[in-house]
């Protein structure tokens, strides 16, 4: 019993101790900004997955795209180096926390979610969710009413989720956008729904799925940047895209990735 | 033709990881087990409920949580002890922590995950030797080491290559839980031609790669089995 009492009065001591150390030296502590951050690491380590045609790799092995175009601008902007980082998309908030990553930069929709865990940046371009299915049955189905029967796989969290939830449709949640196809190519859903730059690059001629088709588009989203929640970043790239609007760069941008500017 | 060159050398890069996963985590978590088992049956009750508790919090979660707490927990901590913004030397000390190498965050999760599972088949192991072994060490005058690494080792060697070979078969098809924290090994290699071709099959093509490992991994523990066959126990 005497031992119990003194290990809990040695504990409590060691909170008197941190208690008192807050009180002092509270003001004393300058928080580092999150531009200051990155400077002195000399790069900014932007988080992304292999998603054409915002970020992909060119056949020399580099990256490329809208989004890691834009990227490497505003890095040079910085003046520090850009460094791109595959990373587990589920796990982005973790990552971008943690420290492991500055920002978030691939073709991300703004969403609640995000803007809770991020500081977002101002939209910078425009995509569509789509719902796609056998190219076949796109003519039986031409709007959303037709659809409340079918089944539609989607990525679990992701904006074509919210979709297809608000327009009352019966979804199955898997794990990619990517996955929802592959639910659609075996027959397990009816249909799917992702986003329009998605079905572009994955559906058609000289893919695996040649025979899949989109028609209906249920709704426009908006691409941003996620830093870090308080992070001055945020309104800095705000600055500068604004700048890259004036000046036509982010137009001629979108121009050669066939992408709509906010 | 070439598209299968192709994949089959990236997915061989990826099997590559894999394996140094494999092999790392076998070379630490073997010994690091061993250490681990004598903690859970030593006769300090204190240092038994600290190894036993220990042992039950690995095992009782996720693999996959653990490589998460390991990799973003520093950072996140740190994020925390700053936020605080006390000079107390600990606080002080967690807000400087960084995060590790990924490789190395996937190295330190597996390692302790399969010790900890390790340390309970050598536990089984070396209770399971009779007493009348000691009894026939001491006779002879040998000391407690001698008799464990003498008499007892090589015959809980034997009893639990069966339930070893188990484990590190696992082992084997685990190492794909590194990729939560985006370390390149197979599936993520082959999951990224589904995310960047639409090409679905290298996925399934992996089970090739996993299979034959596994394969001569069964030869070799059932070649080590049969040498050890002379212990009639």
């Amino acid at each position: 019993m005497k031992k119990v009492l003194s290990i809990i009065l040695a504990v409590a001591m060691l909170f008197s101790f941190a208690a008192c150390g807050n009180t002092t030296d509270n003001d004393v502590e300058t928080t580092v900004t999150d531009s200051a951050y990155v400077a002195d690491n000399g790069k900014l380590v932007v988080g992304i997955t292999e998603y054409a045609p915002m970020d992909f790799l060119d056949e020399n092995g580099e990256w490329t795209g809208f989004d890691a175009e834009f990227a490497t601008l505003f890095a040079e902007d910085l003046g520090v180096e850009v460094e791109f980082k595959v990373i587990e998309w589920d796990n982005k908030f973790l990552e971008l926390e943690a420290k492991a990553i500055d920002c978030i930069w691939n073709g991300m929709t703004i969403t609640d979610e995000v803007n809770l865990n991020t500081s977002c940046s101002d939209a910078y371009v425009k995509n569509a969710q789509v719902v796609v299915m056998a190219a076949d049955k796109l003519a039986n189905y031409a709007d959303v009413a037709s659809m409340a029967d079918l089944t539609f796989a989607v990525e679990s969290g992701s904006a074509g989720e919210a979709v297809a939830l608000d327009n009352g449709l019966t979804t199955v949640g898997v794990t990619a956008q990517s996955d929802a196809l592959l639910e659609v190519a075996s027959g397990s859903a009816d249909a799917c729904v992702i986003d329009i730059t998605m079905a572009n690059a994955m559906t058609g001629e000289g893919t695996s799925y040649a025979d899949l088709g989109y028609a209906v588009e249920l709704a426009t989203e908006e691409y941003g940047v996620g830093f870090r929640k308080d992070s001055d970043l945020t309104a800095k790239l705000n600055t500068f895209m604004a700048a890259l609007k004036d000046d036509g760069t982010l137009q001629t941008l979108a121009d050669k990735y066939e992408l709509t500017l906010a | 033709m070439d598209q299968f060159l192709r994949v089959t050398g990236n997915l061989l890069e990826g099997f590559g990881m894999t394996l140094q996963i494999f092999a790392i985590t076998l070379a630490f978590a073997l010994p690091l087990g061993l250490i681990i088992s004598f903690g859970s049956m030593s006769k300090f009750p204190p240092l038994r409920w600290l190894v036993k508790t220990f042992v039950w919090i690995i095992r009782g979660t996720p693999l996959m949580l653990q490589l998460i707490v390991i990799y973003y927990g520093p950072g996140l901590a740190a994020k925390w002890a700053q936020s605080l913004g006390s000079s107390f030397f600990l606080i002080d000390w967690i807000a400087s922590w960084t995060l590790m190498e990924r490789f190395t965050a996937v190295a330190v999760s597996f390692v302790i995950n399969y010790a900890c599972y390790f340390s309970e088949i050598y536990r089984g192991g070396i209770e399971s030797i009779s007493k009348g072994q000691y009894e026939a060490g001491q006779v002879l005058g040998m000391t407690k080491t001698q008799i464990f690494f003498k008499v007892v080792l090589l015959q809980v060697v034997k009893r639990i290559i069966p339930p070893m070979s188990n484990e590190i078969i696992t082992l084997v098809k685990d190492t794909s839980l590194a990729r939560t924290i985006a370390v390149y090994e197979v599936i993520w290699q082959a999951q990224a031609f589904i995310k960047r071709d639409g090409l679905l099959w290298p996925l399934f093509y992996t089970a090739v790669f996993y299979l034959v490992f596994s394969g001569i991994l069964t030869l070799l523990f059932n070649y080590i089995e049969k040498k050890m066959s002379y212990f009639r126990s």
